[in-house]
């Protein structure tokens, strides 16, 4: 992939009046197939757990299908439209998806932000037929950690990322925030998906899926606190974690109910005691986010370093999810009490994981700052 | 020019997605339960026919197993224990078969293990509670090649994913501009 300079830098004026591809209604397909993605993934687990029975065509695998399709479809529309004005030399506005780089020598001019979206949706694809091999093979299964199932899961997360990156390249206009916002928590969320997969280390020392969880919450939030200028704009995605959560907490059970319903089929006798994806996600999500609002905001003022504060924040994070994570998933039923020796020795892997997440973190805010700023105002800007 | 680009963006999008509704509803019949294979056991008073829709087993393919007391599951309660060399135990409650609701079972359950598994059950009912097994259930070596070349395909998204950003975080070296961009 090779850098392409820029035929020309579009301004606030020249923008919508020469038609070159702007970025709004791109990020609004992009955002409507990662929330059909993650429903669907959400309420297909929960299926399986209420309901049962499988084929390839039952409503919330379609869900998943639909969502990394009309990503991956929108993120081709883009890229080709971007190609195209590169081409015949009409100004490309950064903020549609990011820096322009070139893909096969320089045939295509592809977004970075779309680049990765519709990358990842290509592989979503080639693992599902990768999942169909699987199921001749082996009969349909119902679990997160079968190979074709992890190829599939960290797709749809890598889909979710090229969103985030594409809404931060935006992120100096209003909708461009709103969308980083979204996207942000719902890979935040999302990603609890794959990370069941690690329960197949069950009986260690520590608690790999919760390990995992600090290190992703970690990154996430120190990502987007560093990222947005506004520690009331990252309070908004602690905000929009907890209204997805209390929506797939009502929508995944209700919707299996329905549709089990509408086919005539039974709920099983042992029903989930709880929504299996949502109750996943650390209900102290919003405190989470409060306190390392306040701690990034301080440390602003005092003129601290985020490279020595964002570990900080990240291992405090860590330790947070890694503590009550276990509280929560017993009180809500999904797994027994786990034992206090795992549980500190899980915690004490939260702050080392969790710091690394901020490490990692405060770097990504970076990156996608240093994508922000490449992009000028658009006539939608602020 | 915006017009035409977005209207083919979403005549192919509405397409696809039609085309996808449209094949749903003759391919989203559930599959009936077809049991191939029965073994007889005597759990305590009760009498329970155990029905396998693959025999023989193998390790990881999913199958249906049903369990049918003598006399029907009305007023009648249990589980099934699946060991293995006394290593290996999985404890199932005894409940309704999703696709077949008169009889209880499992449903596209697997076992991961090949070898000589134990299916031990206890039951509860008007006669009391009462033990029985069947022994040396033989589950086959798995399917398909070795686990190990399934889960390195299964890598590649990974791999791209984490080769890309090791690409841009050597491209942008953040670490070197922390300060600066962070600070505007």
């Amino acid at each position: 992939m090779d850098q392409l300079s820029r035929a020309r830098t579009t301004t606030a004026e020249d923008a919508p009046a020469r038609g070159g591809p702007s970025g709004g209604v791109g990020v609004v397909a992009i955002l409507t197939g990662t929330m059909l993605s993650l429903f669907g993934m959400s309420w297909d687990i929960q299926w399986h757990e209420d309901v049962g029975p499988d084929t390839f065509f039952t409503l919330p695998h379609l869900f998943i299908y639909a969502g990394s399709a009309v990503a991956g479809i929108a993120s081709l529309v883009m890229v080709l439209r971007v190609t195209a004005a590169t081409k015949a030399g009409r100004p490309v506005d950064p903020a549609a998806g990011g820096t322009a780089v070139g893909v096969f020598g320089k045939t295509f001019a592809a977004p970075v932000g779309y680049l990765v979206t519709g990358t990842a949706a290509a592989v979503f694809l080639f693992s599902g037929l990768w999942d169909q091999v699987w199921h001749s093979t082996y009969g349909f299964d119902a679990t997160i950690a079968s190979p074709p199932h992890v190829a599939l899961l960290v797709s749809v997360a890598f889909t979710m990322m090229g969103v985030v990156v594409t809404c931060a390249a935006a992120a100096r206009t209003t909708w461009g925030r709103r969308g980083f916002q979204l996207s942000l928590a719902m890979l935040a969320f999302y990603v609890v998906v794959p990370l069941k997969s690690l329960d197949v280390f069950e009986g260690g020392p520590v608690n790999a899926v919760q390990v995992g969880v600090a290190f992703t919450t970690a990154t996430a939030l120190v990502t987007s606190a560093y990222f947005l200028r506004d520690v009331r704009e990252f309070v908004v995605v602690g905000l929009v974690c907890v209204a997805l959560q209390a929506t797939l907490w009502l929508f995944s059970p209700w919707a299996s109910e329905v549709y089990a319903d509408s086919v005539g089929l039974p709920l099983r006798d042992i029903v989930s005691p709880s929504p299996d994806v949502p109750s996943a996600l650390p209900l102290t999500l919003l405190p989470i986010v409060v306190g390392l609002a306040v701690l990034v905001a301080a440390s602003r003022s005092r003129g601290w370093s985020p490279t020595g504060v964002a570990p900080l924040g990240g291992a405090g994070v860590g330790l947070v999810v890694a503590l009550t994570m276990p509280f929560q998933l017993a009180a809500v039923g999904q797994e027994p009490p786990q034992a206090l020796g795992t549980t500190l020795l899980t915690a004490v892997a939260g702050v080392a994981i969790g710091a690394l997440g901020g490490f990692v973190g405060v770097r990504f805010a970076t990156m996608l700052r240093t994508l922000e700023s490449s992009a000028p105002l658009t006539a939608g800007g602020r | 020019m915006r017009t035409p680009w977005l209207r083919t963006a979403a005549l192919g999008t509405t397409a696809a997605l039609a085309l996808a509704l449209g094949t749903a509803a003759p391919a989203s019949a559930f599959e009936p339960v077809e049991i191939v294979h029965t073994e007889r056991v005597q759990v305590g008073p009760y009498p329970m026919t155990v029905g396998f829709s693959e025999w023989p087993m193998r390790a990881m393919h999913s199958l249906d197993v049903t369990f049918m007391p003598e006399g029907g599951t009305a007023g009648r309660s249990g589980q099934v224990e699946l060991l293995l060399d006394s290593a290996e135990s999985e404890v199932e409650p005894l409940v309704r078969h999703p696709r077949k609701q008169e009889v209880w079972g499992l449903d596209v359950y697997a076992l991961d293990d090949p070898g000589a598994w134990t299916f031990k059950f206890t039951l509860d009912g008007p006669e009391g509670r009462g033990e029985g097994a069947i022994q040396a259930v033989n589950v086959l070596e798995q399917p398909g090649p070795p686990l190990a070349l399934s889960w390195s395909l299964s890598v590649v998204p990974v791999a791209m994913g984490v080769l890309f950003l090791v690409v841009a975080w050597r491209r942008m070296r953040p670490g070197d501009q922390v300060g600066t961009v962070l600070a505007t």
